[in-house]
């Protein structure tokens, strides 16, 4: 087998059997289009042991979810956004505090074997957590725009290459989630360069509803497979139209 | 030091040739330059100075900014008069200012006039905490990069100087200048605003480079201008004048 599902059963046949093992996936969207549904409903779907990194939701919000469609439920969540928040609130809060109170010896004494003080780098966070998982793996990011708000585009890209090099040679799948149109076009055209395979979702206002479409957008070696596939949301989650 | 109507109080150095160019020692709650380019003996002296200040049970500061101060103490001289037991005993304090910055926020390379005052003013709660009497900053120099232009320095050297002198504290600053630099300081502005500044140099003489020290100026005493040769023993700093053509070196 060298193919793996993407999530969408009708969607993988449409792919000729699936994505590639290997694979890092791309799926951009507007805000409301549903890449964070996407990205659980990829998450549910293939063999491999899943990883979720999550820079926008609770824990339980993304659990929830999958319970809610009888998706699996037995995911790693990696909370980056907790853990960035917190160490970043944490960090400012310290900060006004000794601004304001000022920087006693014990303060200075207290943290000085630790770096606790010390700002984790998420994005290193990130590709170290990635490298540590056991092959095949099947990892979700929702998404990159945490990582590029918050970091340098040469670095983001950088991590990104290095995780899609990983998700390649050990023969498993990454998801990446990224917002359209809100990151320049130079960076926005440098991630999906790295993707093998890029869908967009997208919706169109017809009448007195939104009739929704997959774009599948690039497929890497095999450009007649691009195309718009109307698409439905029902209790099984996001499928093409019949 | 008895003290004579009318002068001031003295911070007495404890470095013998230097009180007696000083006429006693700086006078108390000053805050001065101590200036010279690398290998001049700068930061032994500053050391010197608040060693004899923790002996005579006065607590002492060291602020170092450019070198871990755990690793100034392992190439600190073996000073036979130096005892470790001060530091344990809290009269001798190292703290390194990276940490402050850090524990600020001050991390960005520039920093603004509020950030400034704020450092300032956590520089001086920590001398007010530990009763400071006497204080280092090695080197004031490395704190300028991160002011960067002319008004900051002086804002911070003035504030910082008043801050210490309030506490009637007396403070060494330790500037960095280039060894072909004839000024005072890095960035010009530094030499202005202290009560005092103290030169060091080296000096080359029948092929032997000598550490020379000189007393620039100093508010509150006469003192004598004259250069002298300095020399790190393990009985600290030896300062003789420099003869003019005579056999010294």
């Amino acid at each position: 087998m060298k193919f793996t599902s993407i999530g969408i059963p009708a969607l993988d046949e449409h792919l000729g059997g699936g994505i590639l093992k290997g694979s890092t996936v791309l799926v951009i969207g507007t805000p409301g289009s549903g890449t964070e549904f996407f990205a659980k409903q990829f998450a549910s779907a293939g063999q491999e042991a899943v990883t979720y990194f999550t820079s926008t939701e609770r824990d339980e919000d993304i659990l929830n979810v999958m319970r809610e469609y009888g998706w699996r439920t037995d995911l790693k969540i990696v909370n980056v956004g907790t853990r960035y928040y917190e160490s970043v609130l944490a960090k400012k809060l310290e900060i006004s505090r000794f601004r304001q109170e000022g920087v006693t010896l014990g303060d200075i004494r207290k943290f000085r074997d630790e770096d606790s003080m010390k700002e984790a780098n998420f994005l290193t966070f990130l590709s170290y957590e990635i490298s540590k998982l056991d092959p095949p793996f099947r990892v979700v990011i929702n998404s990159l725009d945490f990582f590029l708000e918050n970091y340098e585009s040469s670095e983001v890209l950088m991590a990104m290459r290095t995780i899609k090099s990983h998700t390649q040679h050990s023969e498993s799948v990454t998801l990446m989630t990224m917002l359209k149109g809100v990151h320049e076009s130079k960076i926005q055209s440098s991630v999906e360069d790295l993707a093998d395979v890029i869908l967009e979702l997208d919706r169109e206002k017809a009448g007195h509803e939104f009739k929704k479409y997959i774009m599948v957008e690039k497929v890497r070696n095999k450009p007649a497979m691009v195309g718009i596939i109307p698409c439905v949301y029902d209790k099984t989650g996001i499928k093409p139209a019949p | 030091m008895p003290q004579k109507s009318g002068e001031r109080e003295r911070c007495v150095t404890g470095i013998e040739g230097l009180d007696t160019i000083l006429y006693g020692g700086i006078p108390r709650a000053n805050t001065i330059l101590l200036t010279g380019s690398c290998g001049t003996g700068k930061t032994s002296l500053a050391l010197e100075f608040l060693i004899h200040g923790a002996m005579k049970n006065e607590n002492s500061l060291f602020v170092s900014v450019t070198e871990n101060s755990e690793k100034l103490l392992t190439n600190i001289i073996p000073y036979r008069f130096f005892d470790k037991g001060l530091i344990k005993s809290g009269r001798l304090v190292f703290v390194d200012l990276p940490i402050m910055y850090e524990r600020l926020g001050m991390t960005k390379p520039e920093l603004s006039m509020e950030e400034i005052d704020l450092l300032v003013a956590a520089i001086g709660s920590l001398a007010k905490e530990l009763g400071a009497k006497r204080l280092v900053v090695d080197s004031i120099t490395s704190v300028c990069y991160k002011l960067k232009t002319s008004e900051k320095i002086r804002d911070f050297i003035l504030n910082l100087g008043k801050v210490l002198s309030d506490q009637n504290c007396t403070s060494v600053l330790v500037g960095e200048v280039p060894a072909t630099s004839t000024a005072y300081s890095s960035f010009g502005v530094e030499e202005a605003l202290p009560d005092g500044i103290i030169l060091m140099a080296n000096m080359e003489r029948r092929g032997d480079l000598l550490r020379t020290l000189q007393v620039i100026k100093m508010r509150g005493t006469m003192h004598s201008r004259a250069k002298y040769v300095l020399d790190l023993t393990p009985m600290g700093v030896l300062l003789v004048p420099l003869l003019k053509g005579g056999s010294t070196g």
